[in-house]
Parts: structure tokens; C-alpha cells; sequence
């Protein structure tokens, strides 16, 4: 029944939107458009460092121009060597973005719902949030070795924090009205959260999930920088020991892809869900 | 004589503040009635009908549904708030079916379906509240509170957000909804016009800190007429015993003369 009712939130945005809202729904060209805007600057800033490289404005011995790059990126896909990276990347990247959210979620919920909790456990967590995560990394490797197991744990590290404080800051700040109409239906705890609280949260939490990507991505790079024998910071550590300033840049623009394209899975795959909302601008 | 619905027994709410928000209020409303409490804000007309809906418990004294404690919301008893507090993710018929999610679907449908229905908004079942106007998101939840059939229904200042002509046009729709299965109404108001068009009763608070001052049967046949003399003269001296409460002087709650 409460999974019903949360496709039910797609299913009726949907048929709010086939109803025919007010907003006039953007053509697909619009949207080509609105994209290519999003690329001008690169592409701009790209070309000219191309033509600065060859006309010689800029020495490419250590500042590669983006052909270099391209050819790079190229040759990593030919050879077929990228494949063992990206997915020893991915797949680090996503165990640790799945424990972190699992937790944070899990705490976020429980500190937001229960004050009791929240005294409890909040002020704890807030402390630890202040160290910054790369600190870790020490006592990680002592205590889960030097292989994948420390690179997950410090990936969930990043994630949770956001995660959690989305949900626990987000809960406080559901309208109380809303939450006196499930009393008003004796609605149990873990029903006042799965069907009030966490849609009335769902807007926050999904920042909270795009923060936890973000850091995600941030700590996978620490973690491979660190130590590691594949991964998309392997090849920078790589390039950076074998005088390969293409091969770092190579790096950064797959991160780049990556980060944004994760991202924006997300942001779609959500979209859905919020569809409901009646905010400024969608 | 048999227990009343709903009693208020020299009931007080002291809120952790320290205010005194209702002093030793007594009331009883039988079934089928309609009570509408009546008073300047600041009177504990709300406090008092939070007491009933069982959301606020009571600091002193007692409030009984069916001479039974009332210790949390019941399933008998139904709330209908200023505001229509739909739930602004699902849409028409899943914020009208929320508190049935126990029934099976089929029977669920059934009686959203009906509940739309009644409230003439069947054609927006799939619609999202944003979609709606502040009227027709009232009569959502008017469907949303009667679907769980209750024997009470407790209305705290339903229709004040309304313009003029919705508001009579909601309180007629009351009115035809009360005929069909005469629920106990307590409406609470600041409008005289609706007390006077809804209620058998009217209760008249003042406060700080709240309490009963007066109390008066509406005198009227219905269906009501409101531009009819008869009307507009109930409403005269209801307005006159309102005013000899914000200048102190009391009155016999029995028999209410007409300055």
C-alpha cells in the first residue's frame, strides 16, 4: 500500500501534467538550445587555448591543448585500458554512495522523527562532521587495509553527511499542519514518516543526495590518489609520476563527465517525484 | 437522561507557556446537533474544539466523546481545518482516501469515489492540489474528512479563507451533506451570518482567558433564508449580547434580552 502510493506521486504528476498545468511545457528544440547554451563557455575557452597552443602563445609541454587531450581520451578507449578503470571507479563510487546514503537516510530519519534521538545523537554527529573526512584516511587504511574495503568506507563518509543532515534538518521543518492531519488519521510513527514526513522532505532530501554525489566523488579521487592500482585517480597519479600532464587533464575531463552525468541520472530519475511541488521556478 | 455526545467537562488548557488559553469550560452537544462557537480570537474557541478532536488534551477537567475519555483523535470523530492541509504530492482521491489506506483498494476506490462525489469534484480525482482553487481544495477536504464516515465532525473556521460567495456556497453544501446523514456538527466561526446559517446553537466565548458567556438556540426554521428579516433580527441581538461581553456586563445565559 505505501509503495503504491509513492508511484501514485509519479503516476499523478503525470496526469497533472497530460491535464494540462498552466506552465507551457517546453519544446524539445528549446531544450537543444538551452543545453547548447550550457557548452558555449567550454567550447569557447577550449578553442582558444587550442589556437593559443599552436601558435605557440603557450608552451604544451606542460599545458597540453585540448587536442592532446582528445587524443589521449581516445587512445584510453582504442586500447580498451579505460574499461578496467572506470569500472574499479564506478564501482567503489557506488558501493560507497549506497552505504552512505543507507545510513545517513537510516540516522537522518530517526534524529528528524525522535527528539530523544536528536539530543542523543545529533551533537555526535555534528562533531564528527567537522573533521574533515580526508582525515580519515589514515585511520582507515590502519583499520580496513589499503584495498577497496577503506576507499568504500571513506566514499560513505562523504555521502552520509549530507544525506543525513537533510533529512534530520528537513523533518524539523515539515509544515506541522500537515503532520496534525496524520494524527488526526492515527497514523503509526513509522507511517507519519514513510507517508508524510519523507515526501514533505523529498525537495530537501534529493539536495541532500546531490551534496552526497558530489562529495562521493570528491572522496573516490582522495581514495585513489592514496593508493591504488586502477581507477580514474590512478591514471592521474600515473601521468603525474610518468610526466604526462595530458593524461591528468584526460583524467579530470572523465570526472568531469562522470560527475555531471551521475548527477543529472539523479536529477531525472527523481524529477518525478517532486513534480508535485509549487515552487518558483521548475 | 442518557450521556451526551461529546461533553466538556469544566474543562481547562494551560499551554506550557504559562497562558491560559481555556478557564473552566462546561458543554455538552448531542447527536444530530449543530453547534457553531462563537468569539473574538483570543476566546479559546479553537483550543476548545482541539479538546474534542482529542490533538490538545486538556490541563484540567475533562472532555468525554460518548462519556468515554477522549485521549487522542478517534476514528469517530472527524476535523475539517481553516485550511484545507491537503497533502500537496498526492493527488484529489489519494489525499481523500489517506486514512483508509486499512481497506482494500476496491472498496477504498468505492468510497472516494463517493466521497468526490458528494463534494461534486469527481472529475478531479487525478488532479494535484496545486491545480485547484482555494474553494474546491476546502471541499476536498470536506471529502477527506467525511470518507471515514464519522459521527462528528468538528470544523475549525472552515470557510473564513473563502470569498463571500464560496463561503455561503460551501455552508449550503454543509448544510445538504447534514441533511443526508445528520452528523453532529461543532463549527467554530467569527462570522455571525454562518453561525446563524448552520447552527441550532450558538455558543459565545470571550476570553482571555476563554470561556463560556452565553449561549443561545437559534430561533429559525429551515432552510434559512439570510436576507430575511427574521434573519437579520436574530443576528441583532446576537450582535448586542457579543458587544455587552467586550464591555464586562453578564448576562443570564437562559434569557437574552434585546437592549
Amino acid at each position: 500500500m505505501p509503495t503504491t502510493e509513492l508511484a501514485g506521486f509519479a503516476a499523478a504528476a503525470d496526469d497533472a501534467a497530460a491535464a494540462g498545468s498552466l506552465r507551457p511545457r517546453r519544446s524539445r528544440s528549446g531544450a537543444l538550445a538551452r543545453a547548447g547554451l550550457g557548452v558555449a563557455l567550454p567550447l569557447a575557452f577550449a578553442l582558444a587555448w587550442e589556437g593559443a597552443a599552436r601558435t605557440g602563445l603557450i608552451t604544451t609541454f606542460l599545458m597540453p591543448p585540448p587536442s592532446a587531450v582528445v587524443t589521449h581520451i581516445a587512445q584510453l578507449f582504442a586500447t580498451g585500458e579505460i574499461w578496467d578503470h572506470l569500472s574499479a571507479t564506478l564501482s567503489r563510487m557506488s558501493l560507497g554512495f549506497g552505504f552512505g546514503v543507507a545510513a545517513g537516510t537510516l540516522l537522518g530519519a530517526l534524529v528528524g522523527y525522535l527528539p530523544i534521538a536528536h539530543r542523543l545523537l545529533d551533537p555526535s554527529v555534528q562533531a564528527l562532521r567537522n573533521i574533515p573526512s580526508i582525515a580519515w584516511v589514515p585511520l582507515f587504511i590502519l583499520w580496513l587495509g589499503i584495498f577497496e574495503t577503506s576507499k568504500v568506507t571513506l566514499i560513505a563518509v562523504g555521502v552520509f553527511f549530507p544525506v543525513y543532515m537533510s533529512l534530520a534538518q528537513g523533518f524539523a521543518s515539515v509544515d506541522r499542519k500537515l503532520v496534525e492531519v496524520g494524527r488526526v488519521w492515527r497514523l503509526s510513527a513509522f507511517a507519519m514518516v514513510w507517508r508524510i514526513l519523507l515526501p514533505a522532505t523529498l525537495p530537501t532530501y534529493i539536495i541532500g543526495l546531490r551534496g552526497g554525489l558530489g562529495l562521493g566523488w570528491m572522496f573516490v579521487v582522495a581514495a585513489e590518489l592514496m593508493g591504488a592500482s586502477e581507477g580514474l585517480g590512478y591514471l592521474m597519479v600515473d601521468g603525474q609520476m610518468t610526466g604526462r600532464p595530458a593524461a591528468i587533464i584526460a583524467s579530470l575531463v572523465l570526472f568531469a563527465v562522470l560527475g555531471k552525468a551521475s548527477d543529472l541520472l539523479l536529477v531525472t530519475a527523481t524529477r518525478p517525484l517532486v513534480a508535485w511541488q509549487d515552487g518558483f521556478r521548475r | 437522561m442518557n450521556a451526551p455526545l461529546l461533553r466538556l467537562d469544566r474543562a481547562a488548557k494551560r499551554f506550557g507557556n504559562g497562558r491560559l488559553a481555556l478557564a473552566d469550560v462546561s458543554l455538552d452537544v448531542e447527536p444530530g446537533e449543530i453547534v457553531a462557537l462563537v468569539g473574538a480570537s483570543g476566546s479559546g474557541k479553537s483550543t476548545l474544539l482541539r479538546l474534542l478532536a482529542g490533538l490538545e488534551a486538556p490541563t484540567a477537567g475533562r472532555a468525554l466523546f460518548r462519556n468515554v475519555a477522549i485521549e487522542g483523535p478517534r476514528p469517530e470523530i472527524g476535523v475539517i481545518f481553516q485550511e484545507p492541509r491537503l497533502l500537496p504530492w498526492l493527488a484529489v482521491a489519494d489525499n481523500v482516501g489517506f486514512g483508509l489506506a486499512a481497506l482494500p483498494a476496491a472498496e477504498r476506490g468505492r468510497r472516494v469515489e463517493r466521497a468526490l462525489d458528494r463534494v461534486g469534484l469527481a472529475a478531479y480525482a487525478r488532479a494535484l492540489p496545486r491545480e485547484l482553487s482555494g474553494g474546491m481544495a476546502q471541499r476536498v477536504a470536506i471529502a477527506r474528512a467525511l470518507v471515514g464516515q464519522p459521527e462528528v465532525l468538528l470544523l475549525d473556521e472552515p470557510f473564513s479563507a473563502l470569498d463571500a460567495f464560496t463561503r455561503t456556497d460551501l455552508q449550503d453544501h454543509i448544510l445538504d451533506l447534514w441533511r443526508e446523514d445528520r452528523p453532529t456538527l461543532v463549527l467554530v466561526t467569527h462570522d455571525l451570518d454562518e453561525a446563524l446559517a448552520l447552527a441550532d446553537r450558538v455558543v459565545l466565548l470571550a476570553g482571555p482567558p476563554g470561556r463560556i458567556f452565553a449561549e443561545r438556540t437559534v430561533g429559525l426554521a429551515r432552510p434559512r433564508e439570510r436576507t430575511s428579516s427574521a434573519f437579520q433580527e436574530e443576528k441583532r441581538q446576537l450582535l448586542s449580547t457579543l458587544q455587552a461581553a467586550r464591555s464586562g456586563r453578564t448576562y443570564d445565559p437562559e434569557v437574552l434580552e434585546v437592549p
